[in-house]
């Protein structure tokens, strides 16, 4: 039975830190109806920020998350200017699409030709290692408290978007552009802001992940595609909606990886996504 | 139907003429490195156009076509490994069972619109990319090897020259783009089109969307197979990542949009422009051991992407119209 | 209109793009074909860099040296070695295409490649139907010396022999320390590197009377390993057998400190173990890991001491020492020009004859000799199980190279 909570708790903490990456990316995705490609890239670029905090200066990543949310901001918010808002609105749905795909391809190649294919993982941080024990039950300290970081993350910005006036006019924006444009929204705006925020969340999570995972170039797309289909599954731009998918996506990956076998982790998850889509096309909370 | 013989017709077989022509050009294709990037550039213009006929002319974008590409592969790769006979029982199998696998897929999914879809054929690939990395009969994660044989056309192998997989390749891309081009001028494509616009207006005229998806969806697949098999027979070898990847999925994306999708000529073009560029800075560049070529590779299509998205088709519309004002009025 | 020049212009391009013959300077080109980029970048580029070192060696003259054709200017003469690289990206329709390039377009005298057994393969059908060279390092797929080529020529010991030398290791603990080891538990990454040696595993587990309970594939870049390491739990075998490369090593490691998985001893392919930067991040978090080794600067200080003046060439190019496998490409570019030089001339049927009949001295190799049999499979291949303790690998196995004693059971995690 000790197993069966053990695999549960796996699940739920995998399943937090999904949320965190998918956080971002529903946002994105609900207010302009953009797939961001290099979704998981920027996680990259965000760890390979922390790792290089912790490696020179030896700031923890407790610490470097800061640093790491800040950069990716301003990653998003470039990105978005320089390519993103270049290829909305035009009759090429996909354009968006392959343009990230493309600097993706940028971003990762860039990271290995500057920091090597090495894998990097930092020692001596100050959760490296840690665990707590209770009731027979191992709860891993770096991923319980990238969870707490995340259930944070994840309740700022729902209360932002739900509550400021800034939230509202995203809603606003995401719901109808021009009529937004027409109540005096500064939507251009608007859009900058949501990808730097959909950028920050990732820096969050990837500012704390090298406490214990290595950081290398191909770090990010397993995690970028999980958070498409999180994103997918939970209806894009349902905040909850992605919770709720990610702690579903966790559990699945876990209770999969142990009951059937570890080899078909994933494919547990993707059949689980297709299964609920069939049944509600638009995700679970999509509208 | 009276057919008459239009400027159009006059460009396609003409090009047909020059590319069968082409191995006699003396030095060209005895260079086997430019007779390796012909060969695959007919190769990937077969494969984008056959995901054109879904994506492009249909309006259904699937990222999921490794899969039929894979099966086809397959197909190929278990006639020569696992029953040591000629391979082309096995693309022809392949190629049915990519079709029929694609029935069975797509169905289900046809109900989801825009992103939904394609990031259901994101998970798709993954699924059947796993599933074959753990399926041993087809030898899993191992893959499949090729023996070494004499080149023939029974064999479809060849290893002193390229002129057998030239022609080989040739015919592929003369099948798939005929195809389309037949498909083009009569009523599925206009059926194709009718979707694409517009699924509910084209039903309300009485267009049976789903079986308009699904035709396209098979044919489709069938010609993605038969390009996978040709991939198998070329590369000497079947495995599961180089096939049913991501990666090998967003090519026959690439290429198409790259090219300009929805158009006939779109996917040659984008085959033109971009495996040349792709072999070629590999080759002199990726030496340096740092993924340059490929930081190359995206800023291009970053730069396509933002620059015109329509493709290399839309430029020379573009150029087109700057060209002459009293043209472009004359075609409107 | 325009489509049909835009294609033909594209055509003519490629054409004056193709390269022009090589010069007549007395010069041997040599091919390597390695992963530069893609999910093995790391092991690539120190494999490039080991023979890169060894054509530095072999073309100029070091006295200070002390192997085969250092103290000598290049070979056969004053043939100078000059090395053309290529990426296969770890894939293998690329490894092929590369392969055909750099013999036909670069005109390469041979090729050393490519890492990855599955890219080994087609590279090396090329290779053997143009009747030339190729030469494996460390490719550890027992299938490619079991095609019947005859060109083909592979340095490193194969996961066979190193499965049959883990299996023997394990029935000398139970003989000599009363270990009571009766069960083995698998994981490896599910491509063809992890599934092959997994299969050898079993089949030498079988063979030595040891149950496999367990059999775990995992998915490579995976990004948690905590069900896998579960199920090793759950099912609790008395050892582990490993191969995981790279990044998925340390998630290994320290999957199994953060669960408090301890079996009675935990050995591993040619891998993340060997790799002595993923060593010296892990700590002591990878401690009392064994493994199978062909190099370690240990193993160099006592056995191969001229392997140290070679390695400082080495290090200027990758900051690390030598590793497994990264050594066995240095030495196929050794031995090769050993042949050559043995054989006075270039002709491939000559050269492949000398390399066929001749022991090689072999600094470089654990053994100090390379003698290739009749399959291509170099017969005096030698590796050892070492243990990791404090970034040093302790050799444990056989025991005419053991050092220290092994530490077994694996120390629990709570006790260190």
């Amino acid at each position: 039975m000790t197993t069966f909570f053990q695999v549960a708790i796996d699940g739920i903490l995998a399943g937090m830190l999904y949320a965190i990456v998918a956080a971002g990316l529903t946002l994105i995705w609900g207010v302009m109806d953009v797939i961001n490609f290099a979704h998981g890239d920027f996680l990259m670029v965000a760890m390979y920020v922390s790792y290089w905090l912790g490696f020179l200066w030896k700031v923890d990543p407790l610490v470097s998350w800061i640093a790491s949310a800040a950069f990716i901001f301003l990653l998003g918010v470039v990105t978005y200017k320089l390519i993103v808002s270049r290829c909305i609105g035009g009759k090429s749905a996909m354009a968006p699409l392959l343009a990230t795909f493309g600097l993706s391809m940028l971003l990762k190649n860039v990271c290995l030709n500057r920091f090597s294919p090495n894998f990097r993982i930092l020692s001596g941080t100050w959760l490296d290692g840690k665990k707590w024990e209770a009731a027979g039950l191992v709860f891993s300290m770096p991923q319980v408290v990238t969870s707490l970081f995340s259930l944070a993350v994840i309740l700022v910005l729902w209360h932002l978007i739900r509550k400021t006036r800034t939230g509202w006019s995203i809603q606003a924006t995401s719901m109808d552009r021009e009529a937004a444009e027409l109540m005096g929204i500064n939507t251009e705006r608007v859009y900058v802001l949501v990808f730097g925020i959909g950028g920050a969340c990732l820096g969050v999570a990837g500012g704390l992940m090298p406490s214990y995972l290595a950081t290398h170039p191909e770090v990010g797309s397993l995690f970028g595609l999980i958070a498409f289909v999180i994103v997918a599954l939970g209806g894009f731009g349902s905040i909850p909606g992605s919770l709720l998918a990610a702690l579903l996506i966790g559990l699945v990956e876990a209770f999969a990886g142990f009951y059937i076998a570890p080899v078909f982790k994933y494919v547990a998850v993707f059949a689980v996504y297709l299964a609920v889509i069939m049944v509600r096309p638009k995700g679970l909370f999509g509208w | 139907m009276n057919r008459t013989f239009k400027p159009t017709d006059l460009l396609w077989y003409g090009l047909l003429a020059a590319l069968a022509l082409l191995p006699l050009v003396p030095r060209l294709l005895a260079n086997s490195f430019t007779a390796h990037v012909c060969i695959l550039i007919l190769l990937f213009a077969s494969m984008a156009q056959s995901w054109n006929l879904l994506g492009g002319y249909c309006g259904q974008v699937s990222f999921g076509h490794s899969v039929f590409f894979g099966i086809g592969a397959y197909g190929a790769g278990i006639a020569m490994v696992t029953y040591q006979s000629t391979p082309w029982i096995g693309i022809l199998v392949g190629a049915l069972a990519a079709a029929a696998a694609s029935a069975l897929i797509s169905y289900p999914c046809f109900r989801l619109k825009g992103h939904y879809f394609a990031i259901a054929t994101f998970a798709i690939v993954e699924i059947f990319n796993r599933l074959f990395m753990v399926w041993d009969w087809i030898g899993g994660a191992m893959g499949l090897d090729y023996p070494i044989l004499d080149d023939s056309w029974k064999h479809f192998m060849w290893s002193t020259n390229k002129t057998g997989y030239y022609y080989g390749a040739l015919a592929l891309f003369v099948l798939v783009f005929s195809l389309v081009r037949w498909i083009e001028r009569h009523r599925l494509g206009y059926y194709l089109r009718a979707v694409r616009e517009g699924q509910e207006t084209a039903e309300s005229l009485g267009v049976d969307s789903t079986r308009v998806k699904l035709s396209a969806m098979a044919l489709s697949a069938f010609l993605a197979a038969l390009c996978g098999a040709f991939f198998a027979q070329y590369n000497y070898r079947v495995d599961p990542p180089m096939v049913m990847s991501l990666d090998m999925s967003m090519r026959f994306v690439l290429i198409t949009i790259l090219g300009g999708v929805g158009t006939f000529y779109g996917p040659l073009l984008g085959a033109v422009i971009l495996i040349p560029l792709q072999e070629y800075t590999r080759a002199y560049m990726s030496h340096l051991g740092t993924g340059v070529d490929l930081i190359v590779f995206g800023l291009i299509i970053i730069l396509m992407m933002v620059k015109q998205p329509r493709g290399i088709m839309g430029v020379l519309a573009d150029l087109k119209r700057l060209s002459g004002p009293a043209r472009s009025a004359e075609v409107k | 209109m325009r489509t049909k020049w835009a294609v033909a212009l594209s055509l003519v391009m490629g054409l004056a793009m193709a390269p022009a013959g090589s010069a007549q300077d007395k010069v041997i080109k040599i091919g390597t074909i390695f992963p530069l980029t893609g999910p093995c970048a790391v092991a690539g580029e120190r494999c490039k860099a080991a023979v890169e070192t060894m054509a530095e060696v072999i073309n100029n003259k070091h006295p200070e040296i002390n192997i085969p054709l250092a103290k000598q200017q290049g070979i056969l003469g004053g043939y100078k070695i000059v090395l053309v690289n290529a990426d296969h990206q770890g894939k293998p329709d690329v490894a092929k295409s590369e392969a055909e390039r750099l013999f036909n377009q670069e005109g390469v005298y041979a090729i050393i490649g490519c890492y990855n057994s599955a890219s080994t393969k087609p590279a090396s059908a090329v290779a053997e139907r143009m009747k030339k060279i190729f030469l494996s390092g460390c490719s550890s797929s027992a299938a490619l010396t079991e095609r019947g080529l005859k060109y083909f020529f592979r340095l490193a010991p194969t996961d066979r022999t190193e499965s049959q030398e883990f299996v023997e290791y394990f029935q000398e603990l139970n003989k000599e320390q009363k270990a009571g080891i009766k069960t083995a538990g698998i994981i490896y990454e599910n491509t063809e590197f992890g599934k092959h040696a997994a299969d050898e595993a079993k089949t030498a587990c079988k063979a030595a009377g040891f149950e496999v309970v367990a059999d775990v594939p995992f998915n490579p870049g995976a990004t948690n390993l905590n069900s896998e390491i579960q199920t090793l739990k759950a099912k609790n075998p008395d050892v582990f057998f490993g191969a995981c490369l790279g990044g998925d090593y340390t998630l290994f490691a320290r999957t199994m400190k953060q669960m408090g998985v301890a079996p009675k001893a935990a050995i591993n392919y040619c891998t993340g173990y060997q790799d002595p930067i993923i060593a010296k991040q892990l700590g002591p978090d990878g401690d009392f890991y064994m493994g199978g080794t062909g190099y370690s600067p240990e193993l160099g200080k006592k056995y191969m001491k001229e392997v140290a003046s070679v390695e400082a060439i080495y290090r200027q190019k990758t900051k690390v020492e030598f590793d497994s496998d990264s050594i066995q490409e240095a030495v196929a570019l050794h031995v090769l020009a050993q042949a050559i030089e043995k054989a006075k001339t270039l002709e491939v049927d000559k050269v492949v004859e000398a390399l066929r009949t001749t022991t090689f001295d072999s600094p470089l190799s654990l053994g100090g000799k390379v003698l290739f049999a009749a399959d291509g499979q170099n017969s005096k291949a030698t590796s050892v199980i070492t243990q990791l303790k404090n970034l040093v690998y302790f050799p444990v196995f056989p025991k005419s190279y053991a050092e220290a004693k092994v530490v077994l059971p694996f120390t629990p995690w709570n006790k260190r």
